[in-house]
């Protein structure tokens, strides 16, 4: 007796709510009429002055007041149109008693139990797994007040998670679908609108526990496949966006361990693709390697110049250098052979 | 006779639509889900799980929910 005596006050103040949002309604829908009759007595007036215009023969006055009676008609039209806009959209908000605690009934059938403080009615799902990664419970909060406006952008619930294990790259996304608390209904959006509507409450919270339950890779904020993180291309381990790194080279993702950067360009190389030159030992990309003309092998381009590598220059050096001794031993010989210029006792 | 038919895959629409007399829960499940399997729905009469031999009388109120529904086509942010 006294569960349904809680739930009573608890039905009471729900429809409470719900009533002040038929209160704004009908405020809205005074104010439309409000500004219909003010805009109607304007054109009325204008109407007259316009005839007054017209029978004085004031041709300059009567274009002024036909531009402003016009101008009051398409205002006029544009306001009868919202106003029946509003008049003509069903209205759900006066729920009976009866039904907000057959609602209530239903929603601790599906969920237990349910939270209701001042304005929120709130469910707290069965812990979630997908895919084998455990999400944990999610409360699912709904604020009674501001059903008055649904609208995609703006949803009158929040989805909050009550264990988070948020994915490694966004501690926001607390599961596939769920940012900010906020919930991408993707299918269920249309059926989500409609129960809210219609003020079927446990309906909407059985619509987004099944959007909770289901993943849709598609459309998730963060994949599974990637909620700790995204794997080394060459050790395995796990690591989030922050500490992974791109080598170019390879297009591949890797760890801190298993990448490094060039010391000639500054990007970020992967091991494999990183080549340690043999003069140096510095780690280079393969844009900033050449092989050397003469021997051919592969160093970077800090160690080579004009095209060789340093033994090789050493090497073309002392080859020049023999070279220029050898035909400098020969001018020796061929001088010494030669007879002197100035011949003996001349002068 | 009557029924109220929360059809929640989809629009969500509520509607009363008309049933022959004796018709069964299954029954109706099947007119009106062609190709869809039963596990995959949470169907209440009254707010309340029935039998599937359980049959409809006038003014009850059926709901079907799907028990699992793709989230996220009509994200706002950007996926990943």
């Amino acid at each position: 007796m006294k569960k349904y005596k809680t739930l009573f006050k608890q039905a009471k103040q729900i429809q409470a709510v719900l009533s002040n949002i038929k209160k704004d309604r009908s405020k809205e829908i005074l104010s439309r009429l409000e500004s219909i009759f003010s805009l109607n007595s304007t054109t009325i007036k204008n109407s007259r002055l316009l005839c007054i215009a017209l029978r004085k023969n004031w041709p300059y006055a009567a274009n002024r007041m036909l531009d402003k009676v016009q101008r009051d008609m398409y205002e006029l039209g544009r306001h009868l149109s919202q106003f029946r806009d509003l008049g003509g959209r069903e209205d759900y908000s006066a729920v009976t008693l009866s039904d907000i605690i057959a609602e209530l009934l239903q929603i601790e059938q599906e969920f237990e139990t349910f939270n209701l403080s001042e304005k929120t009615l709130s469910v707290t799902t069965r812990p979630i797994t997908l895919e084998g990664i455990p999400l944990g419970p999610f409360k699912i909060e709904l604020l009674l007040d501001e059903l008055s406006e649904l609208r995609p952008s703006n949803r009158p619930y929040l989805v909050i998670a009550l264990d988070p294990n948020p994915a490694s790259t966004d501690d926001a996304v607390t599961h596939p679908h769920v940012s900010d608390e906020t919930l991408c209904e993707g299918q269920a959006e249309p059926a989500i609108t409609t129960a809210l509507e219609q003020r079927r409450l446990c309906d909407f919270f059985m619509l987004v526990n099944g959007v909770l339950r289901t993943y849709n890779s598609s459309g998730a904020h963060v994949k599974l496949s990637e909620w700790g993180g995204s794997s080394c291309y060459d050790c395995g381990c796990t690591v989030s966006s922050d500490e992974s790194y791109y080598c170019r080279h390879c297009r591949q993702e890797y760890c801190d361990g298993c990448s490094t950067y060039c010391q000639i360009c500054n990007t970020t190389v992967c091991l494999g693709c990183a080549f340690n030159c043999s003069t140096c030992n510095k780690p280079v990309c393969s844009s900033c390697r050449a092989a050397c003309k003469d021997c051919e092998k592969t160093f970077c381009k800090d160690c080579l110049s004009d095209g060789l590598c340093q033994g090789c220059e050493e090497q073309r050096k002392e080859d020049e250098y023999d070279e220029y001794d050898e035909n400098d031993e020969s001018n020796d010989e061929e001088t010494e052979s030669l007879p002197s210029i100035q011949p003996d006792s001349v002068g | 006779m009557k029924i109220l038919y929360i059809n929640n895959n989809g629009g969500g629409f509520a509607d009363h639509v008309e049933i022959t007399e004796n018709t069964t829960i299954e029954r109706f499940f099947d007119i009106n889900m062609p190709d869809a399997e039963p596990s995959d729905y949470l169907i209440r009469v009254n707010r309340q799980p029935v039998a599937r031999d359980y049959i409809l009388q006038p003014n009850d109120r059926v709901t079907i929910t799907p028990v699992n529904i793709d989230g996220g086509r009509h994200c706002k942010h950007n996926p990943v």
